[in-house]
């Protein structure tokens, strides 16, 4: 039978749990499957932290077939957590959407390259085959590659793109020279896969100066016209940027309370400290503020890129200060 | 209603009577359709949900080429190849069981073991294998036609009488000669059967093996992408045409089924 | 019972030949290794590494059973979380998987029957409902349910439905279409003549229906049902990919897929052709029964 996450269960410590009609529901759709890159969310709601803002959290998952804008869109969310190109990407197709928060202050994105296959810098790029995830996340990838001058179509001048899976076996079975992964999951996929570090080349985003922004919190524009929306959103943030800080600094117990919520019995408690340790890196220097600095650098990267695009003019009014200044003002 | 009186006009002859025939689940089709459009626009529902039939329809207009490139490489390459290797391979596997007594009881309940399988779920085992590129589309449709297929025409193999097959003897026809006069066109209502049920399947197959890994073009790609892009129009254009493409290749089969097996109760009027 | 040496034989055939494949399959692997380690790897050396890998393209035999015993088995006789440690099934365990799974099949499988059975009634017995009804059901099943998927599971969840009932509407999508079409034909098959006696009889429609179209239609019905329950099967399957792949051999599948975890990918697989099987061998009991009960016993 299914089990429903409610954030009441958790809390059986001291004092009388708040009456349940006083708090408020707020459902929180996530970008991916239950692990540790979500740690702060669940952290929060196993150690009642939502609760002690007056909120019911549910928490979904999502998967490779799960949107984040569609579901809010379709009124299966309160808040989501995306990508900011995915989102802007979103909201240039009519789906306003609005960036509440940011945990996440660095970006994970890699490309990962077996070394034997001569692959030292981005110039060698022309030729190969590089796999990439599609599904709202190859607008990083895509931006990178225009901002280089690769065409995306194959050839001899541009690379061949795969539509990479879920699993890092392109890599290991030579049918790519490159595939996507992220610091804190894949990656590691890899090497546990018995791949030493020494074999492998990687371009971190960030080192290249073309990272975006990732997993942040969005709404829908329209209910942040509602006080009483902001406030709960501004608990909500508030509530989740504490479950990020004590992830950060208990990562074994943060990634044992990751695996209690994961359905699937497929995660492992060595995979998931480690991601919860990697995700920690990624945290340092925000306390859920979005930096206006980091949103210009993303904005840019999307913007730039010659002949496609991911966006094609600035956006306007995709972020707000007003949930955060709530929060911690 | 119009449907009914449509269905109840007298059939006409020739020409007329097929487009006659054709009239009643165009009128119901269209009904369907203006349905979605009335519920879309008075519901206002939002367009990364469930866009309306004449947005999908203005798109489909708007990106043939993209549509027609996916089309080849999922249909033609991918599901029409795994097709033709899938039902040729069920057809000789077919002749080698029905040569022996001892295979069949062996094979069938093996066989429709395997036809339990969720195929599906070979999927990502047939990329790993193949490739990203059409061959692992065909070898996931190969598997999935080839046991109905297999299990239709064993079935229609054995479905011959023994007075029949007698009379087959007291001519001194060869087991060749008999299968060829005899079994075979006796068969071809299952083998017929099989080969509807596997050009369904076949497209399906195709698109669904494009979701765990893939060149960047082709209608399973193109679906699952621009669901992430939220350009839901464009995603309901291929649905259209892949229902259409998956609907022909039926028809035709159908078409094909009619002139060999004239001489079958079902085909007859009723 | 006379089938089972034949069974036996054939099985026996196919597991030699998927254990000669793991070799060729897996050998790219272990020399990329041994190359990457400066080995050389001998023959026996490498029939020994292609056995045993960790993320084998084609595990061995052996590799899937272990995992199915593993996952079934031992992990809820002494598995941290499984049924002798905690009293409920463990969601490491494929027993609850494939429960999660088989739920949501049965209840498609129901209604789609259910369904199936009503329109080809209808379809029999309305021209309007014939001429419309049918190229459509067909043209229903060249729509690939997994595109569409997602999309109804997002739309249902924004009306509040979530859980079992999306996955159960998409095991019903893919199974009513076998029952339409073998009803039609089982309710089609009474001939003529017998038709022309009912008529004798004076029988009115619900009297016809009752005694001649709906018995004769017995075999056929079962005959699709069978197809119709592994059709449900693959529906809830396929359902469970989007859904967040929360739980259910679907959600094994994916997560198998997503960790590169071959050997767990075959074991969902096997587990899912078991409980396929099962349920195609309990319709064909309740088929013995009912035809003998009914007089027709094949």
């Amino acid at each position: 039978m299914k089990k429903t996450v409610y954030g009441s269960v958790a809390a059986l410590g001291l004092g009388l749990a708040p009456a349940a009609w006083a708090m408020d529901d707020v459902t929180l759709q996530l970008k991916w499957v239950t692990q540790a890159q979500f740690a702060g969310y669940y952290v929060a709601l196993e150690n009642g932290f939502y609760e002690e803002e007056d909120l019911n959290v549910t928490i979904r998952a999502g998967g490779p077939d799960i949107a984040p804008p569609q579901v809010i869109a379709g009124g299966g969310a309160d808040v989501i957590v995306e990508w900011m190109p995915a989102a802007l990407a979103a909201r240039e197709n009519g789906l306003p959407l609005v960036n509440i928060a940011q945990p996440f202050k660095a970006s994970g994105m890699m490309l990962t390259c077996l070394a034997e296959t001569g692959i030292t810098g981005p110039e060698d790029f022309p030729g190969r085959t590089l796999g990439v995830w599609f599904f709202g996340n190859e607008y990083p990838f895509l931006s990178w590659m225009s901002t280089l001058g690769i065409p995306t179509d194959g050839g001899d001048e541009g690379v061949e793109v795969l539509r990479q899976g879920f699993n890092v076996d392109p890599l290991l079975q030579q049918q790519a020279d490159c595939i996507s992964t992220m610091t804190y999951n894949e990656y590691w996929q890899v090497i546990d896969a018995g791949i030493s570090e020494d074999e492998l080349v990687t371009f971190k985003y960030e080192d290249q100066g073309v990272a975006t922004l990732e997993d942040g919190l969005y709404v829908m524009e329209e209910n942040l016209e509602d006080p009483d929306f902001v406030d709960k959103m501004a608990r909500f943030v508030r509530a989740s940027m504490r479950g990020w800080e004590w992830a950060a600094e208990n990562v074994e117990e943060a990634a044992m309370i990751v695996l209690e919520y994961d359905d699937t019995g497929a995660q492992t408690e060595e995979h998931q400290t480690r991601m919860m340790s990697e995700v920690a890196l990624l945290l340092e220097g925000s306390n859920g503020t979005l930096d206006m600095e980091d949103y210009a650098r993303t904005v840019a990267t999307l913007l730039g890129g010659g002949s496609d695009p991911v966006i094609t003019s600035e956006p306007e009014g995709a972020v707000t200060s007003a949930v955060t200044d709530a929060a911690f003002n | 209603m119009l449907v009914a009186i449509f269905a109840d006009l007298p059939r006409a002859d020739g020409l007329v009577g097929r487009l006659q025939s054709l009239l009643a689940p165009l009128t119901f089709g269209a009904t369907l359709l203006w349905l979605w459009e009335v519920t879309v626009r008075a519901l206002e529902v939002p367009r990364v949900i469930l866009p309306a039939p004449s947005a999908i329809w203005a798109r489909i207009l708007r990106s043939t080429d993209v549509l027609w490139v996916d089309f080849v490489q999922t249909f033609v390459k991918g599901a029409l190849s795994g097709y033709a290797i899938g039902v040729g391979a069920a057809l000789v596997f077919a002749l080698l069981v029905d040569r022996s007594d001892f295979l069949r009881r062996g094979l069938l309940p093996v066989g429709n073991f395997l036809a339990a399988l969720p195929i599906i779920g070979t999927a990502p085992i047939m990329v790993m294998w193949f490739g990203f590129d059409w061959p692992s589309k065909a070898a996931v449709v190969v598997a999935m036609v080839f046991f109905p297929m297999l299990v239709n025409t064993v079935q229609g193999l054995a479905a011959t009488e023994a007075m029949q097959r007698d009379l087959m003897r007291t001519y001194n026809a060869s087991w060749g000669q008999s299968l060829l006069k005899l079994r075979l066109p006796a068969a071809m209502p299952f083998i017929f059967n099989g080969l509807k049920i596997a050009s369904t399947l076949a497209l399906i197959g195709a698109i669904v093996a494009e979701f765990f890994g893939s060149p960047t073009r082709g209608m399973g790609f193109r679906i699952s992408t621009e669901v992430g892009r939220l350009q839901l129009d464009m995603v309901w254009a291929e649905i259209a045409v892949a229902a259409l493409a998956g609907s022909l290749f039926y028809g035709i089969i159908a078409l094909v089924e009619k002139g060999v097996t004239f001489w079958h109760p079902s085909q007859r009027g009723r | 019972m006379r089938n089972l040496i034949p069974v036996l034989v054939v099985t026996a055939t196919l597991i030699a030949l998927w254990y000669a494949a793991v070799v060729p399959m897996n050998a790219q692997w272990a020399q990329d290794q041994a190359r990457r380690a400066g080995q050389d790897l001998g023959f026996a050396a490498l029939i020994s590494e292609t056995m045993t890998q960790q993320r084998p393209r084609l595990p061995a035999p052996h590799q899937v059973m272990a995992e199915l015993w593993n996952s079934t088995v031992v992990e809820e006789m002494t598995g941290r979380r499984g049924f002798m440690n905690t009293g409920s099934l463990s969601n490491r365990s494929l027993v609850y998987h494939g429960w999660v799974t088989l739920s949501a099949t049965l209840l498609g499988f129901a209604i789609g029957s259910a369904l199936g059975v009503a329109l080809a009634v209808g379809i029999v017995h309305n021209r309007a409902m014939d001429a419309s009804v049918m190229p459509w059901a067909i043209a229903s099943q060249t729509i690939p349910i997994l595109a569409i998927a997602p999309m109804i599971i997002v739309v249902l969840n924004a009306i509040g439905i979530t859980g079992l009932i999306p996955k159960a509407i998409i095991s019903t999508y893919l199974s009513f279409f076998p029952v339409v079409v073998g009803m039609v034909k089982g309710l089609r098959a009474p001939d003529h003549m017998q038709l022309d006696l009912m008529r004798t009889y004076s029988a009115n429609g619900v009297q016809v229906f009752g005694k001649l179209r709906w018995p004769s239609s017995m075999p056929y019905l079962f005959a699709s049902l069978k197809v119709a329950i592994a059709a449900a099967l693959v529906g809830a399957i396929v359902a469970e990919l989007p859904t967040g792949a929360v739980a259910g051999l679907g959600a094994r599948l994916l997560s198998g897929s997503y960790y590169g975890q071959t050997v767990q990918i075959w074991s969902a697989l096997f587990a899912a052709a078991i409980l396929a099987a099962s349920m195609v061998a309990l319709i064909g009991l309740i088929q013995r029964a009912t035809l003998k009960r009914m007089g027709m016993a094949a």
